[in-house]
């Protein structure tokens, strides 16, 4: 400051000898100018020591505690007021209120970093920790006070039971408190045929037999079957089985797959290239497969090596590459028992309890 | 980013395509991948994971992911979701019971954004067997028609015992992946 006033006097001086502008009106004009110029600079210069001077209040490291306390606990109480506010009027009031509170603690959190450069490290951080805490307890309160419906994508709910699918969607709906386009989850029933495959359905205490011969390429379904012993002789392509309680099945090479779902207390005798169990209990089966059995869902289900017995069974399982024992009815893969151990799910039926050759 | 850039012109360069077949178990995959390779099909254990095989198909190289279908281990296919470039949905056409099963599994992985750009191939397997519905009437089953608008995807009889309709199905899924990435060729 003073540099710059002894400057524009050097100025002054070197200007008057030599400048034209001599003459006393001009040179009073200009004078004036720099009083001018002088005041405004001083006034500068005051308004900077004025504001070193703050500064230096707050470049106090206790009294910016001070200040930081006292604007934290007026935050805190003014929180604690508005988690506790039951009354409608101030109910009404609350998210201006903690806005307020937002943006207090903004203020805080700006004094801190503005402070930082003279702070110990050990204040700046202790200090960053409460508005950070302060923070929570505001975004707490905020969720308790004013439950925001936040946007997400919702899994929709997916009934396999299309007998349900309606109340299900009344629930959704309900639970939500958001339309839903019903026809996006409505699964109208499939216009399929279901019954004209060939195959034993609804069944209780009988004996069926089946005779393949000429027709090897069809598949056979066996389902809702009880109390009932069945006999499929003679070659053919796929089989599925379905619900058997307390069955005994007998069966000839089966070229594809064989898929068993929901048996109990039942008795298999089956050759294929392939065969799958789901949802068996208390079974057991006499197998020749080709590739590893597995079953998935299952337990108490035990295992047997095929042994059954007909009129030209030898040809028949040589015309299905089903003709050599493969020892693969002991290798089940339990998919529910991903274990080096032995899964509980099945075990190896011991000899004394397998029923002898069957002969049908 | 600029890895996934890099990854992007290296598999550009190599013309390779990744094909993720999945579908419920018992529909024949693991069959279908063994047979279009030409490898035996005789014995074949239910798929306990997944297989990878690379084939090289006109000119292209194919990476078929084919992961094992049944139930336990469904939750595991989106794993293998991610840079598909063609889906192949395969269906036992005799398994009349599980198309309903069948139908939920492939609206549920159709709503997957990762394989949302995939073009879709649906194989309805097991054709040579007697009573199986043709893949007009899976097509039916499955309301394939409701399907969103801007899904590549074709339904193909097929049978992976005799070989049947398994190259026109592959055919058209590699032109069509083939169109949308190697444009410029």
């Amino acid at each position: 400051m003073l540099h710059y006033l002894a400057r524009v006097v050097q100025i002054q001086h070197t200007l008057s000898p030599k400048s034209p502008l001599r003459d006393a009106s001009v040179f009073g004009a200009l004078l004036k100018k720099h009083e001018s110029m002088l005041r405004r600079l001083s006034d500068l210069h005051q308004s900077r020591i004025q504001q070193s001077a703050s500064l230096k209040f707050y470049s106090d490291t206790k009294s910016f505690l001070n200040r930081f306390a006292e604007s934290r606990n007026s935050i805190e109480n003014e929180l604690d007021r508005c988690s506790r506010a039951s009354d409608p009027e101030s109910r009404d009031r609350l998210k201006s209120d903690l806005e307020k509170v937002s943006a207090a603690i903004a203020d805080l959190e700006k004094l801190v970093a503005e402070s930082s450069y003279f702070l110990p490290a050990y204040e700046v951080r202790s200090s960053l920790d409460s508005i950070s805490q302060l923070k929570e307890s505001l975004d707490v309160v905020n969720a308790k006070l004013l439950p925001r419906k936040r946007f997400a994508f919702k899994n929709k709910v997916v009934n396999r039971d299309s007998n349900n699918v309606l109340g299900s969607v009344v629930n959704a709906v309900s639970e939500s408190g958001i339309g839903v386009a019903s026809n996006e989850v409505l699964v109208e029933k499939p216009s399929f045929r279901v019954c004209d495959s060939p195959g034993f359905r609804n069944k209780e205490g009988e004996v069926l037999v089946e005779r393949f011969d000429g027709e090897v390429n069809g598949d056979f379904t066996l389902s809702d079957l009880r109390s009932c012993e069945v006999r499929l002789i003679g070659r053919f392509r796929a089989l599925f089985i379905h619900r058997l309680r307390d069955c005994k099945v007998f069966v000839g090479p089966v070229l594809g797959s064989i898929l068993i779902e929901e048996v109990e207390g039942c008795l298999f005798m089956l050759a294929s290239h392939q065969i799958r169990i789901h949802h068996a209990r208390e079974s057991d089966l006499y197998l020749r497969v080709r590739s590893r059995p597995i079953i998935e869902d299952s337990n108490g289900v035990r295992f047997a090596p095929y042994r059954l017995c007909y009129e030209g069974i030898e040809r028949d399982l040589k015309d299905s590459g089903l003709d050599e024992e493969t020892g693969n009815w002991e290798n089940v893969d339990d998919f529910r028992w991903l274990r080096a151990v032995q899964s509980p799910n099945w075990s190896v039926l011991p000899e004394e309890e397998r029923i002898p050759m069957v002969n049908v | 980013m600029g890895l996934l850039s890099i990854i992007r012109k290296i598999k550009r360069k190599e013309k390779e395509m990744r094909i993720l077949m999945v579908g419920l178990d018992n529909s024949g995959k693991t069959t279908i991948v063994l047979r279009i390779n030409g490898e035996d099909t005789s014995v074949i254990s239910p798929t306990l994971g997944f297989n990878i095989k690379t084939i090289n198909y006109q000119k292209y190289t194919l990476n078929i992911w084919d992961v094992g279908g049944q139930r336990t281990i469904r939750s595991y296919w989106r794993n293998y979701f991610e840079q598909t470039d063609g889906l192949v949905w395969v269906v036992d056409s005799s398994d009349v019971r599980r198309l309903d099963d069948c139908k939920m599994e492939l609206h549920n992985i159709l709503k997957e954004e990762r394989l949302s750009g995939a073009s879709l191939l649906i194989l309805a397997n097991k054709q040579d067997i007697h009573g199986a519905l043709t893949a007009e009437e899976i097509a039916k089953v499955l309301n394939l028609d409701a399907m969103d608008k801007t899904r590549h995807w074709k339904i193909t009889g097929c049978s992976a015992y005799t070989g049947e309709g398994l190259l026109e199905g592959f055919d058209w899924l590699v032109q069509d992946i083939a169109a949308r990435i190697y444009v410029l060729d």
